[in-house]
């Protein structure tokens, strides 16, 4: 049996390394029109022809091997560590057909490596467009390698580069730039120290500015002393170095490519101009947000009470068909309702998500990050935070591990602390479930009330992440540069396939993730609003029946007494009355603290707790929606949920940290407890004192 | 008899749930990884 062959899959940010990988494993990765999708390495089975395998991995996006960032580090980790198991034996460097000047730099890099490389251009459906043409067997003459000329958007030219990943061995591993002509005497010297060793790798992890982890560091520790010269003669050579490299590239695509200037002139400038315009640029994208605010709530709607009413159909139909007791009672109460206020949010999520994806997809979301970095660069963020910062609109969770291509760690940390403050898919269904109970349904200039206060929610949540952004920049004493370079993607009509795989996954992983938690969470607060120690509890029929005796309620009116007495007596009621001090000045009752501290676990479980606590008891088939709008406030009378403890609870939620799972994330990303304490105790309390002070001025 | 099966089934479902979650978020026995690719953890970010 043949050996499983190790492919790396490597490349510039945003050349379709993961559309690559997909066409090549049938695997479905996150793809998106902007850079830095991929932070982490990803592996996939590839079957070759005469039933060879290839064993994927498809690494960070790198402009060099020059490590600035972790994302990076993991690209060259594996390139110098012959030890690793997944050395490979073969790179594929994937460049882009209109970036291809900047895309063979990498390439030289590792071709220098002496691992069989093979080039893949990728977009060439393109070229014809922008009037590119390229003389492969000139560039495959001159780079020494075989050139496999793709478009992964049209399924062309994977099969011609599965052929040349087979043949692999044939491959020449000669050198694109003699190392040793960056400085002559330095190398000579380097040569005669360790004879064996190649020396091109022994410059990388010379003028690497990282710690190499696991790599083989017995190997390297020696050359640490033979960093003679000061970093900066260093940091010279590795100029001198990529001067040498687009020298030799320059002259290559002198002969190779030609471009024709007439006929590139094309849209995108155009496009360009408006969409990144310091003031046009803005409008749109407010413009843009709006639409999306605006969409949301019209399109959903309707399947949305579709759901809430077949939830509380199902509930009632268990609670009649199966034969009566108390785990019927868990499945009509607890964990129908519990999971009907999380299915309910499909709708919404996926249109969110679709308009997030076709924004990736076609490419303007890289318009907004150039956008957002003149912002960002006055509030001690760069543009790159503007990444996480806005998948943190998805989930805090792989937003911050996206902080890991921000270089200078002063940013990244402080991208990490405030990225929590995005509203995430999981903030949604408390903010549409309060939002429809408590803002008034009427339209101003045909946009309504409803999608507005969502949409400044989503800039609320932003402008916390901004402002607290700006005050830790004063406050950390940490020292660091950056710079920040973005790639400009080509627009696209996004592709029908990538944005329903995206809406799929997002919305699979929204339901399915806190699906799960959402479930053993109802059960146990069913059980606990269902149960209760004393007499109060397991004598309520009698008690209740005693203390209304001289009244003439009506068996209905004397059963609902009998249930609410149980559940104020119950194990949740008695938890939730002793948190009630704390929560009565910002106009919420017990059962809302309940809901508060159990979305501690996760935030969208908040919904799922008030459907269970509130249909614990009750018969009647009614939707949440109209459960919360019936609840009353047992001290003042009136709605339960009105303008100002909704308001209120809005902004509690739109600031408290309230993620257990994003905390554990902090931790693994800081390597420490201090930074998610921080953010648990200043968020939180910070939430407490906005919701209070709303709540307050507003009653 | 149904009574005695329902109860069983709600202990059932409430352990369960319990256990689910003290595995997710107090203690979960560490798995060793064996998609190490730098680092002290195993992820290569650190």
């Amino acid at each position: 049996m043949s050996k499983q062959i190790n492919v790396a899959l490597i490349g510039n940010p945003n050349t379709g390394k993961t559309s690559v990988f997909n066409a090549l494993t049938g695997l479905n990765q996150k793809v998106g029109n902007y850079p830095g999708i991929t932070v982490e390495k990803k592996e996939g089975i590839c079957k070759l022809p005469r039933g060879v395998k290839a064993h994927i991995i498809d690494l960070p996006g790198t402009y060099s091997l020059n490590a600035s960032s972790l994302d990076e580090n993991v690209v060259i980790e594996l390139l110098l560590n012959k030890n690793d198991k997944d050395y490979p034996d073969l790179a594929v460097v994937v460049s882009d057909v209109e970036n291809l000047k900047r895309n063979l730099l990498l390439f030289t890099q590792i071709k220098d490596l002496k691992i069989p490389t093979i080039l893949v251009i990728n977009m060439s459906d393109r070229m014809a467009y922008k009037g590119i043409s390229l003389d492969i067997d000139y560039l495959e003459q001159e780079l020494k390698t075989k050139i496999a000329l793709i478009s992964t958007r049209k399924n062309k030219g994977i099969n011609e580069l599965k052929e040349l990943i087979t043949h692999y061995k044939e491959l020449s591993t000669e050198p694109c730039l003699d190392a040793s002509s960056i400085d002559e005497s330095y190398f000579e010297n380097l040569r005669k120290a360790f004879p064996n060793q190649l020396l091109y790798k022994l410059w990388l992890v010379i003028t690497q500015d990282v710690n190499f982890g696991k790599t083989d560091r017995k190997t390297y520790d020696a050359v640490e002393d033979f960093k003679t010269k000061s970093k900066t003669d260093l940091k010279r050579l590795q100029q001198k170095e990529t001067i040498k490299r687009y020298q030799f590239i320059n002259e290559t695509l002198k002969k190779g490519q030609t471009i024709d200037l007439n006929s590139a002139k094309d849209l995108r400038i155009k496009l360009d101009r408006i969409l990144t315009h310091k003031v046009w640029g803005y409008l749109i994208f407010g413009a843009i947000l709006l639409t999306i605010f605006q969409a949301i709530y019209d399109w959903s709607s309707i399947p949305m009470d579709f759901i809430d009413s077949s939830f509380a159909s199902l509930s009632e139909w268990t609670k009649n068909t199966l034969p009566e007791g108390a785990f019927t009672n868990l499945l009509a109460e607890g964990i129908i309702s519990g999971l009907g206020g999380i299915v309910i949010f499909i709708p919404q999520i996926a249109f969110l998500f679709l308009f997030i994806s076709i924004l990736e997809e076609s490419g303007y979301m890289s318009r907004v990050v150039f956008l957002m970095d003149r912002i960002m660069r006055r509030f001690g963020l760069s543009g790159k935070s503007v990444v996480p910062l806005i998948s943190g609109t998805a989930c805090a969770i792989p937003a911050i591990m996206a902080t890991r291509n921000i270089e200078s760690w002063k940013e990244r940390l402080i991208t990490i602390l405030v990225t929590p403050f995005t509203t995430c898919s999981a903030r949604l269904p408390v903010y549409l479930i309060i939002i429809a109970l408590v803002i008034p349904e009427g339209r101003i200039l045909g946009l309504s009330y409803q999608a507005l206060t969502l949409m400044l929610l989503y800039l609320i949540g932003f402008g916390a992440a901004v402002g607290s952004a700006w005050i830790l920049n004063k406050i950390l004493k940490i020292k660091s540069k950056s710079f920040f370079v973005v790639e400009m993607p080509n627009y696209k009509l996004p592709l029908f396939k990538n944005v329903a795989l995206t809406v799929l996954e997002k919305t699979k992983a929204f339901v399915f993730g806190a699906g799960k938690i959402i479930l053993a969470i109802s059960i146990v607060l069913w059980f606990l609003a269902s149960y209760g120690p004393g007499d109060n509890f397991n004598n309520a029929d009698t008690i209740v029946t005693e203390q209304y005796a001289s009244e003439n309620l009506t068996e209905d009116e004397l059963h609902q007494k009998i249930e609410s007495h149980k559940l104020e007596h119950s194990f949740i009621g008695i938890a939730g009355h002793a948190i009630e001090p704390a929560i009565r000045p910002l106009g919420y009752d017990w059962k809302i603290g309940i809901a508060i501290v159990s979305s501690f676990a996760a935030r969208e479980v908040f919904v799922g707790t008030l459907a269970t606590i509130y249909s614990v008891g009750s018969d009647e088939e009614e939707t949440i929606k109209n459960r919360m709008a019936g609840e009353v406030n047992p001290i003042l009378g009136g709605p339960l949920f009105n303008f100002a403890s909704g308001i209120s609870l809005l902004l509690f939620y739109a600031f408290a940290m309230q993620c257990m799972s994003t905390l554990a994330v902090v931790k693994k990303e800081t390597n420490s407890w201090k930074w998610p304490m921080y953010q648990l105790v200043i968020m939180s309390g910070f939430a407490y004192i906005v919701a209070l002070v709303a709540y307050q001025v507003l009653k | 008899m149904n009574t005695i099966i329902q109860n069983i089934l709600v202990f059932s479902a409430l352990g369960l749930a319990l256990l689910f979650l003290v595995r997710k978020y107090i203690w979960s026995p560490k798995k060793k990884s064996t998609k190490a690719c730098g680092g002290d953890d195993g992820c290569g970010c650190h």
